[in-house]
């Protein structure tokens, strides 16, 4: 009915608008998978795993460690300790790696004894990589979450609404930087795909996967809307892409960043780890916040109850929608995954939420 | 305090809020628009016809009005059963023909005019009933046959006897009377009408065939498995509604002394604007005659005004048309959308500022620091018992809860493994006392104050209290009785927790914050309730202190304990405990040492007490987000508290990873051991005490007897 349609916009005026977030559906449809993902080593907060030259190397905190896939439990051996904290880190088949520090360092190592050092990049010294990726020998991709916090303090660049972000081709033989694009808010990963397919670039606080291409030009949207906040991306052999989500959204997080007066009050009196905010993991503490759905019932915690921290890790196919889905839910343990990486047919994903690096399984698919 | 947060806390805290979702909860609330639509009508009217308000106008209408209240009034009754009746103009014409025609032709009395109108009426309103209520035909086209028939009746009767009539005359005072007559200015129509409409709103809010009709009308099939003969009630509408028609004929056929062929025409169509505009749900169930006589007085006075106004009688039809058509519209939209516009406008937030607290995490070294000891208990009952809220021994150790079914189950002693439900009651039992003669008094939310004697007979002692002069909900009802204890003058001292919410919702009462709970006390002798302290941040837990002149009680929302001098020189004393805790307080009991143990449900978190302070966002909060999604303190982690008389705090015993005892609302001491109970729980704990007395149980402390 016309006259009915046209009433029912009329009372939109005055009617507060729903903040909705998208339905976990279709491929997305929520499981135990990473719950029920075997262990491959438990190591405190493991971050960015990769692939250098065929081992696996994981940071966690200011250490860069060796997994040991043979063994059944794989044991963390101690390659090299830093200063700051590993913010992200880089492997190439060659051997060579990249790591990027919360202090704005970038270390390239390789091929053979070579070592670059680049305090910052481009011409503003933006000191926070958080993502890092091979484009080809002697050729990185870097990923700066913000032009005014270090990588670790990522939720307060959300708080701040931040859109200082930018991704970089820096060749180091030549030491040339070339900016691909700016004005991103927290480019999280970075994955370069075959030409001519461009960068896949996850952009983190507006819940999207971009495309870049190495000419430049404007950034084109592979997949919006995403149930959460995207971290690292990482490509697997068959040419699927694998998209770690750090957070999910929530509909109290999304209201909070609409109140500015009540999230400055937030950011400034109250601890980082009890804000209303995307975290890594929830329930360590009485002061953190909760929704009524996260009431604990009858001794039950609802898998689908509102939570600040989930685990999901999805697989996009090759035409970049998602294809499959790897959860740990509202009541689950394995949260806050970072990050994602195929070495000798298996493929790992780290919860940095929940202490350990997981072995995906391999048979993938929609189901629950 | 900053001053744009003191500026929130004036416009929070005094600008009534509240009142909006209280006043649209109501179900008089629908008539507000019908009203203000009205009264504008009249204004506007006023000021464009001359002497639109003078007392003859107003008579003269008033005559007029009288008879299509009536109709109105019958038309109504018809709609809220879930019917309709446009038979209703040729039934009236029809009547008034006939009562004409009895008084003029056949010279026969008065009353035997008027019972023969309003038996034709309702004949013929027994016919439509026939047919629709036994036949189960459509409503809506029986009644258009049937107006047609009633039309071609009548033209015919008209052509017969028309002229006959006109011609005739009857000298009868009655009869001039009845058409013309007026007692101080109000026509005797007017007053037959009020005199109608009262019957019929007395007949329909507060008879049990009129709240059959309402029910019939909200749900036909339900109505049918509830047992109401469906069928009859629906019969009975329609001949009410022919009846009405016959008295309105009457009238009419003595105002004019004679009908004509226009008698009638459209007056379906009038009646029905009336009853939507008026806010009578067409799908029936829901309305009032209130709304159908304020309908009435909107349609006729704008149709009655156009017509003063020299408008056509197309234009007439036109507004008439548009009215209706714009009630219907919003008639539907309201009945779709009114909870919605209450949940979004219900919770209505005011600014609190929490003091700062000592911190309660473990290792803080402060009194309130929590552990995993609760960790420890044994646990009874698991996964046979909901919502065990309060806790409660008696001499023989058995163990006694509530639960969220309306139970009162009972444990046996030792094993605490065989139990049985000791007594039914129904809402959500809460908090428990064992009285002196071995009763069992019990807080039921949303019920009232019960008690259980030792046979098991269940008995309602209050459900409610002194009523309040200027509240909008109905404050006398007991909507949330938490907990309660019994005093040394032999009557019960309890609170209500909240005047806004029911029981189950208690946790959202949290998000609005606003004190409206109170201290109430139950006096057996005279079996009445009174109100002891109002304006209270959900008052929960009461314990007698151990001086038998006071009691202790807690303030949750506020994080405080406070006591309360009941008796003896310091009667009517207020005081302030324990203030600012990290935790919210639940229910306080006595401990064997002299000192009281206090659960707590929940914990405060920085943002939940930022957020406290931020009452518009708050309100934002509730508008915009589904209640799950609400920010809530953390009653995810609770634990139990001992504290002395003076307020100090001795010991602290939680369970941090929520293993077995997430939140804590009940404790209760009994021969070295704490029974721990939950609200939201399916479990009881029992935590052994070290070195507390064996042989103590809360019994014996209050009736002084030494263990």
């Amino acid at each position: 009915m016309i006259i009915d349609e046209a009433f029912d916009r009329l009372l939109d005026l005055f009617r507060p608008k729903a903040i909705t977030i998208p339905h976990l559906d279709g491929a997305m449809q929520p499981n135990m998978r990473l719950d029920e993902a075997p262990v491959l080593a438990s190591l405190h907060e493991p971050d960015n795993v990769a692939d250098v030259g065929g081992d696996l190397w994981c940071s966690s905190g200011a250490s860069l460690q060796r997994i040991d896939l043979a063994s059944d439990h794989g044991k963390p051996e101690v390659i090299r300790e830093f200063d700051a904290q590993i913010a992200c880190l880089a492997g190439a088949p060659d051997g060579s790696h990249a790591v990027g520090l919360d202090d704005g360092t970038i270390i390239v190592r390789g091929p053979g004894e070579s070592v670059v050092e680049l305090p910052s990049v481009g011409p503003d010294r933006l000191k926070c990589p958080v993502a890092l990726c091979f484009a080809g020998p002697r050729k990185l991709v870097v990923c700066q979450g913000s032009d005014r916090v270090p990588p670790s303090q990522n939720v307060r660049d959300l708080m701040l609404a931040g859109n200082s972000g930018s991704v970089w081709m820096l060749d180091l033989d030549r030491g040339t930087e070339v900016c691909l694009a700016g004005g991103l808010a927290w480019p999280y990963g970075a994955v370069v795909l075959p030409e001519p397919d461009g960068i896949l670039v996850s952009e983190s606080w507006r819940h999207r996967i971009l495309r870049l291409r190495s000419s430049g030009g404007r950034p084109e949207t592979v997949l919006d809307n995403l149930h959460g906040y995207p971290a690292r991306l990482s490509r697997l052999r068959d040419g699927s892409v694998m998209l770690c989500i750090f957070a999910p959204r929530n509909r109290l997080i999304e209201f909070v960043l609409m109140e500015d007066e009540f999230r400055r009050q937030m950011v400034e009196t109250v601890a980082p780890e009890h804000w209303i905010a995307p975290a890594l993991r929830t329930g360590e503490s009485f002061l953190e916040p909760l929704q009524q759905g996260g009431v604990k019932i009858m001794g039950i915690h609802k898998p689908w109850a509102p939570t600040l921290s989930y685990g999901l890790v999805v697989r996009l196919g090759a035409d970049g929608t998602p294809a499959a889905s790897f959860h740990s839910r509202a009541n689950g343990t394995r949260h806050g995954m970072t990050s994602c990486c195929e070495i000798q047919g298996r493929i790992f994903a780290t919860s940095k939420g929940g202490h350990c690096i997981v072995e995906l399984p391999q048979e993938t698919g929609a189901g629950t | 305090m900053k001053i744009p947060e003191a500026l929130s806390k004036a416009r929070y805290n005094w600008f009534p809020d509240h009142v909006l979702g209280e006043v649209l909860s109501k179900r008089w609330a629908d008539n507000a628009v019908p009203l203000l639509f009205l009264l504008l009508t009249i204004v506007v009217l006023d000021h464009l016809i001359p002497n639109f308000l003078s007392p003859q106008s107003l008579s003269d209408s008033g005559r007029q009005m009288g008879e299509f209240l009536i109709i109105v009034c019958g038309i109504s009754i018809v709609m809220m059963a879930g019917g309709i009746d446009l038979s209703i103009g040729s039934n009236y014409a029809l009547c008034a023909l006939a009562a004409v025609g009895v008084v003029n032709l056949l010279q026969w009395p008065i009353p035997v005019a008027f019972v023969i109108a309003v038996g034709i009426g309702a004949v013929f309103g027994a016919f439509n009933g026939v047919l629709i209520g036994f036949f189960k035909l459509r409503a809506f086209l029986t009644t258009l046959v049937t107006l047609v028939i009633g039309r071609a009746v009548y033209d015919i009767a008209l052509v017969q006897f028309g002229t006959a009539i006109q011609l005739a005359y009857r000298d009868s005072p009655v009869w001039d009377f009845i058409g013309d007559g007026s007692i101080r200015l109000f026509p005797v129509s007017l007053i037959a009408a009020i005199a109608i409409l009262v019957t019929a709103h007395i007949f329909l809010s507060r008879s049990r065939p009129g709240w059959h009709i309402t029910a019939i009308g909200g749900s036909r099939r339900s109505a049918f498995n509830t047992g109401i003969d469906v069928r009859k009630t629906v019969f009975w509408t329609y001949v009410i509604s022919g009846a009405c028609c016959g008295i309105a004929g009457f009238l009419f056929g003595a105002r004019l002394n004679g009908t004509g062929p226009g008698t009638g025409i459209n007056l379906e169509i009038l009646a029905l604007t009336a009853c939507v505009v008026g806010g009578i749900s067409l799908g029936g169930g829901r309305g009032s005659i209130a709304k159908g006589v304020l309908g009435a007085l909107i349609v006729l006075t704008i149709n009655n005004s156009l017509i003063r106004m020299g408008y056509h009688s197309g234009t007439n039809q036109m507004v008439l048309g548009l009215m209706l058509a714009i009630a219907v519209i919003l008639d539907i939209r309201w009945l779709k959308n009114r909870q919605k516009v209450l949940h979004n406008v219900y919770v209505a937030p005011v600014y609190t500022s929490m003091g700062p607290a000592p911190s309660a995490l473990p290792g803080s070294g402060t009194p309130y620091a929590l552990n995993h000891r609760l960790s420890e208990t044994e646990i009874i009952g698991l996964g046979e018992i909901e919502g065990p809220e309060d806790v409660i021994l008696d001499e023989d150790d058995h163990l006694y809860c509530g639960t969220r079914h309306g139970d009162i189950v009972r444990y046996f002693a030792p094993e605490y493994r065989e139990s049985e439900i000791y007594a039914h009651i129904g809402g959500f039992p809460l908090g428990l006392a064992f009285d002196r003669d071995g009763s069992l008094k019990v807080c039921v939310g949303a019920m009232g104050l019960y008690s259980v004697s030792p046979d098991r007979r269940v008995e309602r002692l209050s459900a409610e209290t002194n009523r309040s002069w200027l509240s909008v909900v109905d404050d006398a009802r007991l909507r949330d009785p938490n907990d309660l204890d019994i005093g040394s003058d032999g009557r019960i001292y309890f609170t209500d927790s909240t005047t806004r919410y029911d029981a189950h919702e208690w946790a959202t009462d949290s998000v609005e914050n606003r004190p409206t709970g109170r201290v109430l006390v139950y006096d057996p002798e005279i079996g009445r309730t009174r109100t002891l302290l109002r304006r209270l941040n959900y008052p929960n837990g009461v314990c007698m202190a151990h001086d038998g002149e006071s009691f202790f009680f807690a303030e949750s929302w506020e994080c405080r304990v406070n006591r309360y001098w009941y008796r003896g020189p310091e009667a009517g004393r207020l005081e302030c405990v324990i203030r600012d805790m990290p935790g919210y307080p639940d229910n306080i009991n006595r401990a064997s040492d002299g000192t009281y143990w206090m659960a707590w449900l929940g914990m405060r978190t920085p943002t939940f007490d930022l957020m406290l302070r931020r009452p518009g966002a708050r309100r934002r909060m509730t508008r915009r987000l589904p209640k799950d999604d609400w920010l809530f303190p953390n009653i995810n982690t609770g634990g139990v508290v001992k504290f002395d008389e003076s307020g100090r705090i001795l010991t602290t015993l939680g369970d941090l990873g929520g293993k077995h005892h997430p939140m804590v609302t009940s404790m209760r001491e009994h021969k070295g051991y704490l029974y721990v109970g939950g609200i939201l729980n399916n479990r009881i704990g029992r935590y052994k005490l070290d070195g507390a007395n064996a042989y103590w149980t809360g019994m014996s402390s209050y009736r002084g007897r030494a263990p």
